[in-house]
């Protein structure tokens, strides 16, 4: 029996018929369409499905789809604003840090998360590398991805961030 | 020039698990609970009765449909042991290792089909087990294969030089053994793919995690009996790969069901079957004597190296092709007189071995720099020290090897002279003795390497077969088609910076197309990237320029050697006001005046068709029989400091100093530097794949196959030399495995330094805490 989920992803109020015992993560990629989620492990313990739920990144191959009615949902797809790119994107690109692509998106959303909770306080080699312990890469060995993020951080703080 | 990683970075990758079909029906494989079993009954009767079901295939449907999966690599003419499986891609008698499959079930949806997965009922009859290399070559041992006379798949035997000469001329002989535990390469996207059997046409065409299209479709054709110029792979956008997406298997059983059911079937596989049926590697044993002088002179190698290969089925020689390189590479970047070296492989009740990262390769030259550290050692020298007394010198090259190979190019004391520069050797060494007097443990690692880069090995599918296409389309646009997929590795990049740089254009107007099947080329394998597929690239996009200047000339009305092609446009050089774009130039030789305003002797020799295919073969392979064309040199330097009361090892300092001959583009080598360096560093400190008694895999998932995190990963230091290869069309050299070799060799030797009070020698990867705790209780008599 399909039940009715209503939710804001990306921004916009949206509804899926969806089966009660459906994770986020199918939902997002099945009925939501946002193949940025990528299914991996599915079982919380790789990261490549992380998205933003209610600003805070969690696994959503771990949550039952039934469990956000109501809440706000974020996937990369959210950042992109007009086709553009956002600077933390665009800060991923510059610094390559991204190699085969699989872990990106979801290590996007953590980057995102850790630089909007940082707020002003300039975020260390250690900060981030503690904050992104949860997003598995097996290609870039993590420096680039850690440079993007400090490299972000500043285009936030320079105000270039939507 | 950063098309693909704009495009991923945005969302838009499309990944196996991104594939969608009209009407398509999703599979999922049934794997075995046992790790050696006879089938005795498989009953798949509540499994169709469950609605959204469309069809169980088990191995009687493979075995009436397919034929064996068909010969990689056959090397039994050389008089050498040699012996391959007959198996289907699913067997029906019986089961040889832990998660096999043994049924595919397809349904409407995948979440029927994993249903009805668990609904398939399989009586089995144990087996006894060949669990372990000790166990298999046991006289009487439980066979893998029936028909085998024993577990001994291969048994490889090389004199390379004068072995005997080495050792006579020796003052001193030392036993040295490595031990390397099983591991898998894990990229975070397991495989899938999508089969479409088009019965109207009978073609079948599949999309999916393809490292190598090419050689998949040889494979899938073979099984299927459908003729290879019906069928056609195509590679997507693929989660990272090191080798693992290379062998093709159960993407037969995905093309058989689709051809059986008429309907588009996809198969996306769980990614704890990733790791139980999924290529392994490393899981060797060497055991040797290294032979030296008194004054740090190496003279020479004997040694045997044991291989658990897992179960031979699904690979037919690709896994005992790996023994090559092992039992070759043991010269690295030292003058021999001669080496004995033994490969010995076993089949046992595991996963298949195939490539990863490395390959066979990394595997002699971790055991003799290992080897080397203790002959420095016993002669009381420096590990660098030894190193420069035994390197082949700059003005040496290209310096033929006694194992055949053909050193390219290097200056191999440059590059450790600024590795130990950069890692301040001696300074650290006096901080070792600060730390000792405290009670603390600091360890410093050196490991010097060469990657043979470039696999053609003839006689097998590794025999380093690659095609290029580069043409102009008339809108002034560039296509370029190679052999090359995209793993990660920056071929996009690369290929668009060189073809731009010999035509004159913006990199933007260059499109590096997806790779398929279409094009004949083994693929990224080996570190082939840089020296095949750009090779001929290179070569297309060169003979293409050719077409494009004289066309040009004509055009412009001057003489060729006039023509300037720069940043898009092409002009005469003492009148650059007169340029014109690509797109224009393309235009008129396409349409307007079009072919028939151009000289007639052009037509004739096709000048005005600007369009390019050609093919690219190592200058070295043929005549020397050297497998690889080019070899890349890395020195790296680690300080480690392990806590001796937690077994726990970390990283200080890391220093990596590289010449992979020109740089293309140098943010693509450091990725590749950085990721490979992490992987070794995991295999050094946690990865090992752990079987228990009864032959099952004990650690399937992230959570206990620890791969390194964020946390974990040093930060790295890396500097760049460039001594170009004399044999690659750009002079770069395939680099893409070399980081991964220093690094877990450098890890264990700095640990080996850290425990240097104990004595402990560190040759047993990997190097857990747990391990070192129990090396330092035994060294201290402290219980067992």
């Amino acid at each position: 029996m399909k039940i009715p989920l209503t939710f804001v992803l990306n921004h916009q109020k949206t509804t899926f018929e969806i089966d009660p015992w459906q994770t986020l993560l199918e939902v997002l990629r099945n009925q939501g369409r946002k193949t940025s989620v990528h299914r991996s492990c599915e079982e919380g313990e790789c990261g490549a499905c992380t998205v933003l739920l209610n600003n805070k990144p969690v696994n959503s191959c771990l949550v039952l789809a039934a469990s956000v009615q109501g809440a706000s949902v974020m996937t990369s797809e959210g950042l992109v604003k007009n086709g553009r790119p956002h600077p933390l994107m665009k800060a991923f690109t510059d610094e390559l840090g991204i190699q085969c692509g699989f872990c990106t998106p979801g290590m996007l959303m953590n980057a995102y998360a850790l630089i909007q909770d940082a707020g002003d306080t300039v975020l260390t080699d250690a900060v981030i590398r503690k904050a992104l312990e949860g997003n598995l890469c097996r290609c870039t060995g993590y420096i680039n991805i850690v440079k993007s993020v400090m490299v972000a951080q500043k285009s936030k703080l320079a105000g270039e961030w939507w | 020039m950063k098309k693909r990683e704009e495009r991923l970075i945005l969302g838009k990758g499309q990944y196996a698990d991104d594939l969608e079909f009209n009407n398509m029906a999703h599979l999922v494989f049934v794997g075995s609970p046992h790790a050696h079993a006879k089938i005795v009954s498989i009953d798949i009767t509540r499994a169709l009765a469950l609605p959204g079901v469309v069809t169980v295939v088990t191995g009687k449907e493979v075995a009436a449909h397919t034929r064996h999966l068909p010969v990689q690599a056959n090397f039994t003419s050389k008089g050498w042991t040699w012996r391959l499986a007959e198996i289907y891609a699913i067997s029906s008698d019986k089961v040889r290792w832990y998660g096999e499959p043994v049924a595919a079930v397809v349904a409407e949806t995948e979440e029927i089909a994993r249903q009805a997965a668990e609904l398939v009922s399989v009586r089995y009859d144990l087996l006894p087990l060949a669990g372990d290399l000790r166990t298999a070559l046991n006289p009487g041992a439980p066979k893998v294969y029936e028909d085998w006379e024993d577990n001994k798949q291969v048994h490889l035997v090389f004199d390379f030089g004068d072995p005997d000469k080495a050792f006579a001329m020796a003052d001193q002989v030392l036993s040295v053994t490595n031990r390397e535990g099983r591991v898998t390469g894990l990229p975070i996207e397991p495989r899938g793919c999508v089969g479409v059997y088009d019965t109207k046409n009978d073609t079948l065409e599949m999309w999916g995690s393809f490292q190598t299209p090419f050689l998949a479709r040889h494979n899938i054709s073979a099984t299927l009996g459908i003729p290879e110029a019906k069928v056609k792979i195509n590679a997507v956008d693929i989660g990272g790969a090191f080798g693992l997406k290379i062998h093709a298997w159960k993407e037969n059983v995905v093309a058989l069901a689709s051809k059986l059911t008429g309907r588009p079937v996809k198969w996306m596989e769980p990614h704890r079957d990733f790791v139980t049926t999924g290529p392994h590697q490393r899981d060797v044993f060497w055991d040797g004597k290294i032979a030296f002088k008194n004054d740090g002179t190496l003279l020479g190698l004997k040694a045997t190296v044991f291989h658990d290969l897992g179960v031979e089925s699904t690979n037919k020689g690709i896994a005992a092709l790996s023994i090559f390189p092992a039992c070759s590479s043991p010269t690295n970047m030292y003058k021999w007189v001669g080496m004995h070296v033994e490969g010995i492989g076993t089949v046992t009740n595991k996963s298949f071995y195939c490539a990863y990262r490395g390959y066979g390769k990394d595997k002699g030259i971790k055991f003799i720099e290992g080897a080397i550290n203790q002959v420095a050692k016993q002669l009381n020298m420096t590990p660098e020290a030894i190193r420069m007394k035994n390197f082949i010198q700059p003005h040496e090259f290209p310096y033929h090897q006694i194992n055949n190979y053909v050193l390219d190019s290097g200056d191999y004391p440059a590059v450790l002279n600024k590795a130990m520069e950069m890692a301040d050797l001696d300074g650290f060494r006096k901080h070792k003795k600060e730390l000792a007097d405290q009670g603390r443990y600091l360890g410093i690692g050196l490991v010097t390497a060469i990657e043979p880069a470039g696999v053609a090995v003839p006689n097998c599918q590794m025999g380093g077969i690659t095609e290029a296409r580069v043409l102009i389309t008339p809108d002034g646009s560039v296509e370029v088609h190679s052999d090359r997929t995209e793993i990660g590795q920056g071929t996009e990049i690369s290929h668009a910076t060189i073809v731009a740089d010999i035509l004159g254009m913006d990199p933007a107007h260059i499109h590096v197309k997806r790779v398929t099947s279409d094009f004949i080329g083994q693929g990224p394998l080996s570190s082939r990237g840089a020296v095949y597929p750009a090779s001929a690239v290179a070569k297309a996009a060169r003979l293409l320029r050719e077409k494009v200047v004289k066309c040009a000339a004509w055009l412009l009305k001057i003489s060729q050697d006039q023509v300037v092609l720069e940043k898009g446009f092409i002009y005469p050089a003492d009148a650059p006001e007169k340029k014109i774009s690509y797109a224009q130039f393309a235009e008129k030789v396409f349409f307007f005046p079009g072919p028939r305003g151009l000289d007639p002797e052009m037509l004739k020799a096709h000048d005005h068709l600007l369009d390019v295919t050609t093919t690219w073969y190592s200058p070295t392979t043929p005549e020397s029989g050297s497998s690889y064309t080019s070899f890349c040199v890395s020195a790296d330097i680690a300080a480690v400091e392990v806590d001796i009361d937690t077994g726990v090892t970390q990283i200080i300092k890391y220093v990596h100093v590289h010449d992979a001959g020109t740089i293309i583009n140098s943010q693509v080598v450091d990725g590749q530097i950085h990721g490979g360096i992490i992987q070794g560093i995991g295999e050094a400190l946690y990865e090992g794949l752990n079987y228990d008694e009864s032959g099952l895999l004990q650690n399937t998932s992230f959570s206990n196959y620890l791969i390194p995190t964020s946390v974990e990963a040093p930060d790295i230091e890396i500097a760049h030399l460039e001594t170009p290869s004399p044999f690659s069309e750009t002079g770069s050299k395939g680099m893409g495995e070399a980081p991964i070799i220093g690094s877990k060799a450098v890890i264990l030797d700095a640990i080996e330094d850290a425990l240097t009070p104990f004595g402990i020698r560190v040759n047993d990867s990997p190097a857990t805490p747990e391990k070192v705790r129990s090396w330092i209780r035994q060294a201290t008599g402290q219980g067992r």
